[in-house]
Order: C-alpha cells, then structure tokens, then sequence
C-alpha cells in the first residue's frame, strides 16, 4: 500500500518537475486569485466585526413631542419594539439626558432642561435603517429621528464593492488558473506519452495511469494555496505594520496563518483536483503501436 | 481447416478490421494457434500483420467476426477489462518503446511498478528477467548505450514482467542485422521452448526461412497460406539454423541460451561495432 503510494506520488512529482514552467505559471496564478479572494475574503469578514463592534453607534435617537406621559412612552416602546430590524429601545428620560449633558458642558446647567424623552434604538440589522426609520416616524408623538445614515451606508456601500471585486476579479483568476491547471496536465500527459504509452502495454490500471496526473493537479492546488496563504499574511503584516506607524494604537488582530494554510490548502487541492480531473478524463488519443 | 473453439486456442473467426469507410486492413482472416505454437505471420509491409497482433491486445477491435483469445472472445470485451488482458500477453512493440532517461534495470522496474510490483519483488524478479533475455551484464546502460539488439532484448525482458502464456513481438528483428536478428530469434524459441505461445509479425524472409517454424502468410488483408513444417523436430532445426547463421558466431550447444556467455565475448565476435552504438541503422535488404 505504501509501496502504491510512494510510486504514484513519485510519478506526480517527477511529472511536475519536468513540466516546471507551465506549473509555475498555473501555482503561481492560484496563488493570486486565493489571495484575492483570501485575503478580500478575510478582510469582509474583520469589516463585519468591526461593523458589529461599532454598533452601538449604528443607533437611532428618537426623540419625542413635549410632555409625554408615561402611559404613553411604554407605549411607544412597545410600537418600536415591534418593528422588524430593532434590536433593543430603550427609554433614555429627559432628566438623565440634560443631567449627562451638564457634565460635558457645566455652563448650561443655569438654563432649563430643554430635551424631551427619548429612545435609544439600536437596530439588529444596519441595512434595515431607512425603513426603521420611517416606520418609527410614521408613530404618533414622536418629534424626530436622527442617526448616522450616511456612515452606515457608505460602510454598506463599501463592502459591496469589496465583496463585488473580490467576487468578480478572484472569480477571474479562478477560471484563468483553472485552465492553466488543466492546460498543465494536458501537457504533460503528452509530454509523457511514453510512459503512458509503457504503463498501457504491460497493463497498468487505468487508475494507476490517471492516479499520477490527478495528484499532480492536487499538489499544484495545494502549493498555490499555501502561496497564498503566505501572502494574505504578508499583507495583513505590512498593513498592521502601517496602521501602528500612523494610528499609535494598538496593532490588528493576530491573522490566523494556521487556519489560512488549511482552507486555503484544501480549496487549491479540491480545485486542482477537479482541473486535473478534467483534464484525465478527456482521452489522448494516440496509437499505442504494438 | 476447422477452428477448435476451446481454451487451449487462440482462434481468429472471419474477422474483417476496417480502420475507415475504405481501409481494409483485415478481410475475413480465420486462423487458429495453438497453446505452446511458435508462428511467424508474413508478409509484405501494410497486409496486415501489425492489425492481427492488435486485435490480440485489443488495441483495434473486430469490424465483424470473433477474436478468442483461450475460449474466451475478447473483440467485445469492455474498456475497463482491457489492462487485465493486457497482463496476460507479453508484448514486444516494433519499435523497443524504452524510456530514454531510465537506465536498463530502471526501465523493466518501472514497468512492473506500473502494475503494481512492490519494491522487493523488483528488486527479485528484474535480474533475473534481465538474464533470462541475456542482457544482465548492461543492466546500468541507458538505451541509448546499446545496439539495437540489445533494447530489442530489454524490450522482451520488459514484456515477460507479467510470465505471460502468450508473446506478441511485431517486427522484432525490423532494424538488426542478420546476427542480432539471430540473437532475438534465439530468446523467442528459448521461451517457446519453455511453453510460451510465441507469434511474430515479420517482413523478414531470410528470419523466416531459417527458423523452420509455422508460417502464415498474409496478403492484402486475407491469409493466403498457411505452413507447418512437420518433418523436422524444432531441436534439430536450431542446431542447423545455429550452425548455418552467421560464420562469426560461436558455435552453440544444445541449448545455447541456457548457457550463460561471458559478455564481452558475446559480444565480441561481431566486427560491427560503429552499428552497435547506432540503433537507427536502416534494415538489411
Ligand atoms: N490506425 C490506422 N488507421 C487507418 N489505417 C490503418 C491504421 N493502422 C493500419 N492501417 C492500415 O491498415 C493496413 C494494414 O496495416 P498493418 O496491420 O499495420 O499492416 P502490417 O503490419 O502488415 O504492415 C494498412 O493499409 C495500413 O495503412
Ligand atoms: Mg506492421
């Protein structure tokens, strides 16, 4: 068994060696869209906690008319809590409104209190703003509502774009290296006609012709990945590096170079597999001439 | 002459093979070869003798008409069967198909860990196969180090990696002079001799007029005679043909391939030394 195995991962290697250029050319064209896709991939998904983090000020501030009574504030608590995308209204009284105001700017403390109640909404999910927001309008007794629309939506906006581009150019690549996958071991698979040609007269099993190319599309997978892996992790390196030398804070979170290698090593090895698998099952035709 | 359907046969049942709409390559061949026969099929380049060898490895399947191969037909045999059948015959292609990089002995190994020889029963059986086909003593040589004969002979080594029943050797002294031709013949019999079923596709009249063995020969597609020498017994035509080859040759004994030769006098009585080195020499006339 291990016996089998050593061959055939002989054969692989010794394929790929020889065909040294056009493997090159499909790892390295791996490698770049993993790490397009990597490496957006990563970054949509440490935007997303970070929008997550900040969503305490994905808030609203409803404020309501003059003179409310209780009665009718729970009221109101209960139409807002009701309405889908909140996640959380909570009365904030005029009193404890003018009170913290006071501590920011002492000298107002002389004026009366001009704030009425209000609500502090915090939504569940930030593209449901604008209709949240009209909804809340739309109740009785409430005077306004004010949140960061703009930020929210270009936030929003961003990482559409970004999902869009990772999607669309890695998507690209992907194909691109596909073909150069399959291109690769089509290649060799001429490339080694004799072999081939040998392995068929004294009677190899078709598995045992095929097992070689198809790992060696598994391997090229998997040294793009880790390729890629290796430079979504350089990049994110580079970048913290700048964001300490500009922001003073604290550096990024730790990228998870160990995790990276597997997804990624596993994507390229089940990609490569797939191409190359292509590529063997398509027949060479070719007279084996007794 | 009746065709013996059993399992003791090789049995060819008016088989026609037409490779295109006007390409007749085979038009109605029925012929039968014994389990243990030594047959030579003749003819003239493009009668379809390399056809005939092709529908045994299933490499070209019958247009119309049977192929049974030990009782069993095999024209109809699925894809998949194929290598298995394939494991069951020797086969020594026209042209040697040595791998250029890998060296005598890497060359018959490879091959065996192609279907699936572990790496101790190379390193058993590879020497021996090697010394069976008398090519031991270059077992380190890359191809192109040796004569024509010499990757003739690693091609049948490389071919009895399976201790086929069956030998198909197509052309097999197509580019040697007289003596190497001479050399090769001597393996096959010597296989023959031990109950391999040996056929041989040749265009070369004098191999065949030597060898005193059954000859069928073929002619645009259709088998045109069909001879069994019956009066002579094999051993006293090897003495003869051995005695009458080539004067430069040593003389043989009985059996002159069990008898192992020191190499450099095997290989030197024959003066033909730049030929050696130069496999591509073009066939003798
Ligand atoms: N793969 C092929 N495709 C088309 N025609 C072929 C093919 N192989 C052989 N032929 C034709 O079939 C005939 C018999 O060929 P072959 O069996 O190779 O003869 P031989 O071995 O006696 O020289 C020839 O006319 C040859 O041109
Ligand atoms: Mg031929």
């Amino acid at each position: 068994m291990l016996d089998r195995i050593e061959f055939l991962l002989t054969e692989a290697i010794t394929a790929m060696r020889r065909n040294w250029l056009m493997s090159f050319a499909a790892i390295s064209t791996l490698a770049v869209a993993l790490f397009l896709l990597g490496g957006l991939g990563y970054v949509l998904i440490r935007m997303n906690a970070a929008a997550e983090d900040l969503s305490g000020r994905f808030e609203m501030r409803v404020w309501l008319r003059d003179g409310v009574s209780k009665q009718q504030i729970s009221e109101i608590a209960a139409d807002i809590r009701a309405i889908k995308g909140v996640k959380e209204a909570r009365w904030v009284p005029r009193d404890i409104e003018w009170k913290r105001q006071i501590e920011l700017t002492p000298e107002v403390a002389y004026f009366d209190n001009p704030f009425p109640d209000s609500f502090k909404v915090i939504l569940a999910d930030i593209s449901l703003g604008p209709e949240v927001e009209s909804k809340i309008k739309a109740l009785p007794r409430v005077d306004a509502v004010e949140y960061l629309r703009a930020e929210q939506q270009f936030m929003e906006q961003l990482m559409n774009f970004l999902q869009w581009l990772a999607t669309f150019v890695g998507g690209l690549l992907i194909v691109t290296s596909g073909i150069l996958i399959y291109n690769a071991i089509r290649m060799n698979i001429l490339a080694r006609w004799r072999e081939v040609r040998i392995m068929e007269l004294v009677g190899a099993s078709r598995s045992t012709i095929r097992i070689p190319f198809i790992l060696e599309g598994m391997l090229q997978g998997l040294l793009g990945g880790f390729t890629a892996s290796l430079l979504i992790f350089a990049a994110q390196q580079a970048v913290a590096e700048q964001l300490k030398a500009v922001l003073m804070t604290a550096a990024l979170p730790r990228f998870p170079i160990e995790l990276a290698l597997v997804v990624l090593g596993g994507a390229g090895v089940v990609f490569g597999g797939f191409c190359s698998f292509l590529a063997v099952r398509e027949p060479v035709r070719r007279r084996m001439g007794v | 002459m009746s065709a013996p359907l059993t399992q003791d046969n090789i049995v060819f049942d008016k088989v026609e093979v037409k490779y295109s709409e006007y390409v007749y390559a085979l038009r109605g061949v029925s012929l039968t070869i014994a389990r243990g026969e030594f047959v030579f099929l003749m003819g003239q380049t493009g009668t379809g003798k390399s056809t005939l060898l092709k529908l045994l490895t299933r490499e070209v399947k019958p247009t119309s008409g049977r192929v049974l191969l030990w009782g069993r037909e095999i024209g109809g045999l699925p894809e998949r069967d194929v290598p298995a059948l394939r494991r069951e015959m020797g086969i020594v292609p026209q042209d040697f198909a040595l791998l250029p990089r890998k060296r005598v002995y890497e060359n018959v190994a490879y091959a065996m860990r192609a279907i699936g020889a572990t790496r101790r029963e190379v390193r058993r059986r590879v020497p021996e196969i090697l010394e069976r086909v008398h090519i031991g003593h270059r077992a380190d040589a890359f191809p192109h180090q040796l004569s024509g004969g010499e990757q003739q002979r690693v091609a049948i080594g490389r071919a009895l990696i399976n201790n086929p029943p069956l030998l198909l050797a197509d052309e097999p002294t197509g580019n040697l002079d007289p003596a190497h031709s001479w050399e090769i013949m001597e393996i096959l019999m010597e296989l023959n001799r031990r109950g391999t079923t040996v056929i041989v596709a040749t265009h070369d009249q004098m191999v065949v007029e030597r060898m005193s063995k059954r000859v069928v020969n073929m002619q645009g597609g259709l088998v045109v005679s069909d001879v069994t020498p019956s009066d002579v017994s094999a051993e006293a035509i090897t003495q003869h043909v051995t005695a009458g080859w080539d004067d430069e040759e040593p003389a043989h004994e009985d059996h002159p391939i069990l008898e192992p030769e020191p190499p450099e006098e095997f290989e030197g009585p024959i003066p033909l030394d730049e030929e050696d080195l130069e496999p591509e020499v073009p066939p003798h006339a």
